[in-house]
C-alpha cells in the first residue's frame, strides 16, 4: 500500500482467491490439528469429545512414537546427507556446459521427475531376493539412499546455479594471486555455494522429515518396522480408526519439523552473512 | 480494505469451521426393530447401488449382480477400494463417502471399526435366514445382539493344510490329533530331514494363526471375554504361552530356514512342491493355491485338518470376502434396493453363485457344486464345532502379527510381543468405547 499506482495496478482483494485456498487447504487443516489432536475423534463412533492431553501422555508412555520419531530423524539427516553429496558431486562433475554433459544432467534429473511410488516399487523389485531390504540395521540407510538417488537431481540443479553465479574476476584473481585449482576450488567456490547449501539442506532433511511414499513402496515400514517412519506409523493408526491419536501424532510432526527448521535455517544463514 | 480483507477472512474461516465438523456425526437413528423386506425379484428400474470390494473380493458378486440386474432393471455398481481395504473403506466413511453395500468382516470388532450402529442398516429378520444351515446361522455378523451383516460364504478357518504326498511317503496315514501330536510329528519328520511347517515372516500377517490355534480351547473358554472386560490380559500366561511356544518351536528349527523373508506367495509354492509338509493358515492361502493347480491335483496333494491342544477343533475367523454390509445412505429407496440385493443373493439368486464360484453352500436346500476341492469341505466341516479368533470374538482387534512378524525377525521377545498387543488393544478398545 506504498504508492498510488500500486494500489490501481495490483487491487489488494485481487489476492482474496489465493488466500481463501491456503486458508482453507493449509491454515485450517493445521488449525484444525491443534483441536482434534485433544479430542477422542475415532472411527468408532459419531461424537467427538475433548479428552485434555490424554493422547499425548499415552504415545509418550509408549515405546512406539519415539522409535518412529528417532527412526525419522535418524533417515532425514542421512538423506540430507546423500542427497547432497551425490548433488554436490554430480554439479562439479557436470559443470561445463558440454553436449554430453547436458544430457547427462538431463538423465540425472529424470528421477526427480518419477513418481515416488514408482521409484520405489522399483527399487523393492530390484533389491528382492538380495537380502538389502531384509535386514534390521541396513535396510534404513538403503532406503534413505533410494530416497537420496530420486532427488539427487534437483540438488545438483541448485549447485550447478551456484557454481555458475560466482564471478569469473573472483576467480581470475584467485589464479593472479597464485592458489591452485584446488585451492581456489575449496576457499573461493565452495564458501560461495553456501546459499545454495541453504536451500538444498533445509530442503532434503524438512521434506524427508515428511518422508513417506518411497518407504511405504519400498519396504512398507518393514523388516521388523525398522524402516517405519512416523508418517507410516500416523497412516496405520489413522487405518485403525483411531483419528485423534494420529492427528496427535501429526501434531508432533508438525511440531519437530517447525523445531527442527528454525535453528537449522538461522545456523545456515549465519554461514552465509560471513561472507 | 482492511477491514474487507479481514471480514472475509473471518467469514471464510466461520465457513470452513462449520464444513469441517465430524460428517460422521449424524445422529443415531435407533432400530426400529421393523426391517422391510421386498420381494427379491421386485422391479427397481432406475435403481443405481454401488457395492465396494476389495482387490480380492471384487469378482465374487458379478454373477450375482448381472442376474439381479436382469431381473429387477436395476443398475450395480462394483467399486475396488484398493488394500489395505480395510484401512480405506474406514477412511472414506469417516468423510462421508458411504456405498450401498460392502464387503465386511462379519465380526463383533469389525462391526465396530466401521460404527455399525450408526452407518450400517440392521438385518433384522432377514428372509434368508430360515434357510441357512442351522450350525451357521448364528456364528458371525452380529453386534449386541443386532444383525448387521450377511454371511455368502463359508468362513474361513485357521487350521493346518498338509501336503499329502509328503506325509505318506514318511508313513503319516491320519492326521494329528492334538497340538503336542502335531508338534511330535514335526519333531519326527524334521529328523527324518524334512522341514515340517512353513512360515511367512516377511508378508507378516499369517503368524498369529500359530498363536490362535493354541487359544482355541481358552476361547471355548471365554477367553476373549475375559479380556474384553480387562479381567485377563495378553501378557498372562494363557497367551504368553502360546507365543512363547510358537517362538521355541521356530527356534527349535521346526519351520524353514528363510523364515524372516518367506512371502505368502512363497509359503504356496514350497506346500504344493512339497518343500516343506505342513502349513497353519486360513482359507485365503487354499485360495492362493487353487491359482496355481487345478482341482484334481489339489485334490491328490493338498489336506486339510483342525488343530487345537485339545483335539481338532477349527478356530474361525470369517474374512471380507465371506460377507457383506448394507449401509444407511439416508435414501429410503437405494436402502430397500441394498437390502433386496442381499435377499436376491441369498434366495434365489444362491444356486447360480455357489456353482459360479464353485464354492461350499451355506443354505441346506442349495447342494455343493461338484467341483469343490476336498480340502476345502473339510475346512468347512470345521466351521460347526469351531473356537472364535481373536478377531472375532474380542472387541477390539490389535496387530498381534506385527508384534509376532517382529519376533521372527528377532527384534521382541514373546514377553514384549504381548506387551505391545496388550497395549494397542487397550487403546483401541478404549476408543471404541470399551474397557472404560
Amino acid at each position: 500500500m506504498t504508492t498510488a499506482i500500486g494500489r490501481r495496478t495490483h487491487p489488494l482483494w485481487f489476492l482474496l482467491p489465493a488466500y481463501a485456498l491456503l486458508l482453507v487447504f493449509f491454515v485450517l487443516p493445521t488449525a484444525y490439528q491443534f483441536v482434534y489432536a485433544f479430542t477422542d475423534w475415532s472411527g468408532f463412533k459419531a461424537s467427538i469429545n475433548p479428552v485434555g492431553v490424554d493422547n499425548l501422555t499415552q504415545l509418550a508412555s509408549d515405546g512406539t512414537l519415539f522409535r518412529a520419531l528417532r527412526i525419522t530423524v535418524v533417515y532425514a539427516v542421512l538423506v540430507a546427507i546423500f542427497q547432497n553429496v551425490f548433488g554436490f558431486g554430480l554439479a562439479v562433475l557436470l559443470e561445463r556446459d558440454t553436449a554430453l554433459n547436458r544430457i547427462a544432467r538431463t538423465f540425472f534429473l529424470i528421477p526427480v521427475l518419477m513418481s515416488a511410488l514408482a521409484v520405489g516399487y522399483v527399487f523393492q523389485a530390484l533389491l528382492k531376493g538380495t537380502g538389502a531390504l531384509a535386514d534390521t540395521t541396513w535396510t534404513l540407510p538403503v532406503v534413505a539412499l533410494i530416497h537420496a538417488w530420486k532427488w539427487m537431481g534437483l540438488a545438483m540443479l541448485i549447485y550447478l546455479a551456484g557454481l555458475k553465479t560466482i564471478p569469473l574476476d573472483l576467480l581470475e584473481a584467485a589464479r593472479l594471486d597464485g592458489a591452485s585449482r584446488w585451492h581456489s576450488f575449496w576457499r573461493v567456490r565452495a564458501p560461495l555455494l553456501a546459499p545454495a547449501v541453504t536451500f538444498n539442506v533445509a530442503t532434503a532433511l524438512l521434506g524427508s522429515m515428511n518422508g513417506f511414499d518411497i518407504v511405504q513402496a519400498t519396504t512398507g515400514g518393514g523388516p521388523a518396522r525398522t524402516t517405519e517412519l512416523l508418517n507410516i506409523f500416523i497412516y496405520r493408526t489413522f487405518g485403525q480408526g483411531l483419528f485423534a491419536q494420529a492427528t496427535t501424532m501429526s501434531l508432533v510432526l508438525f511440531l519437530l519439523v517447525a523445531l527442527m527448521a528454525f535453528p537449522v535455517i538461522v545456523l545456515l544463514r549465519r554461514r552465509e552473512e560471513v561472507l | 480494505m482492511r477491514r474487507l480483507v479481514g471480514a472475509t477472512g473471518a467469514l471464510l474461516l466461520a465457513i470452513g469451521l462449520t464444513a469441517c465438523t465430524d460428517p460422521g456425526a449424524e445422529p443415531t437413528t435407533g432400530d426400529t426393530g421393523a426391517v422391510t423386506w421386498n420381494d427379491p425379484a421386485a422391479k427397481l428400474d432406475g435403481v443405481k447401488l454401488t457395492v465396494w470390494a476389495a482387490q480380492n473380493s471384487n469378482t465374487v458378486p458379478q454373477q450375482v449382480i448381472e442376474g439381479f440386474q436382469r431381473a429387477t432393471g436395476a443398475s450395480v455398481q462394483v467399486v475396488t477400494i484398493p488394500d489395505p481395504y480395510e484401512q480405506g473403506v474406514q477412511t472414506k466413511v469417516a468423510t462421508g463417502d458411504k456405498p450401498d453395500l460392502a464387503f465386511w468382516q462379519p465380526t463383533a470388532s469389525m462391526l465396530t471399526a466401521i460404527n455399525a450402529k450408526t452407518n450400517l442398516q440392521p438385518l433384522t429378520g432377514a428372509p434368508w435366514l430360515g434357510a441357512l444351515d442351522p450350525a451357521l446361522k448364528d456364528i458371525t455378523g452380529l453386534l449386541d445382539g443386532t444383525r448387521y451383516a450377511a454371511l455368502v460364504t463359508s468362513p474361513a478357518v485357521e487350521g493346518v493344510y498338509y501336503n499329502k504326498q509328503v506325509l505318506a511317503a514318511n508313513g503319516v496315514t491320519t492326521p494329528p490329533k492334538t497340538f503336542d501330536a502335531l508338534v511330535d510329528l514335526a519333531r519326527t519328520l524334521k529328523g527324518k530331514g524334512v522341514t515340517p511347517f512353513y512360515e511367512m515372516g516377511a508378508d507378516r500377517w499369517a503368524t498369529q494363526w500359530w498363536v490362535q490355534v493354541q487359544l482355541a480351547d481358552a476361547a471355548k473358554a471365554g477367553l476373549w471375554d475375559r479380556i474384553n472386560t480387562g479381567q485377563e490380559k495378553f501378557t498372562d500366561t494363557t497367551v504368553l504361552n502360546a507365543v512363547t511356544r510358537y517362538d521355541s518351536l521356530i527356534k527349535e528349527g521346526l519351520f524353514n530356514k528363510d523364515i524372516k523373508t518367506a512371502t505368502f506367495e512363497d509359503q504356496g509354492t514350497a506346500l504344493l512342491a512339497g518343500k516343506a509338509a505342513m502349513v497353519v493358515q486360513v482359507n485365503s492361502f487354499f485360495g492362493q493355491l487353487q491359482a496355481k493347480a487345478d482341482t484334481a491335483t489339489l485334490n491328490e496333494k493338498i489336506g486339510f485338518f483342525p488343530i487345537a491342544p485339545s483335539g481338532n477343533v477349527g478356530t474361525v475367523i470369517p474374512d471380507q470376502s465371506n460377507a457383506l454390509v448394507a449401509f444407511r445412505t439416508g435414501d429410503d429407496k437405494r436402502e430397500a434396493a441394498a437390502r433386496q440385493l442381499l435377499a436376491y443373493w441369498m434366495g434365489p439368486g444362491y444356486p447360480d453363485f455357489v456353482a459360479g464360484r464353485n464354492t461350499v453352500s451355506l443354505e441346506t436346500a442349495v447342494a455343493n457344486p461338484a467341483g469343490v476341492p476336498q480340502a476345502l469341505l473339510d475346512v468347512h466341516a470345521a466351521v460347526a464345532g469351531s473356537a472364535g479368533s481373536m478377531q472375532a470374538l474380542a472387541v477390539a482387534n490389535p496387530d498381534l502379527y506385527l508384534n509376532l512378524a517382529d519376533m521372527i525377525a528377532g527384534t521382541m521377545t514373546p514377553a514384549q510381543v504381548t506387551e505391545a498387543t496388550q497395549k494397542q488393544f487397550e487403546q483401541l478398545a478404549k476408543a471404541a468405547g470399551h474397557l472404560k
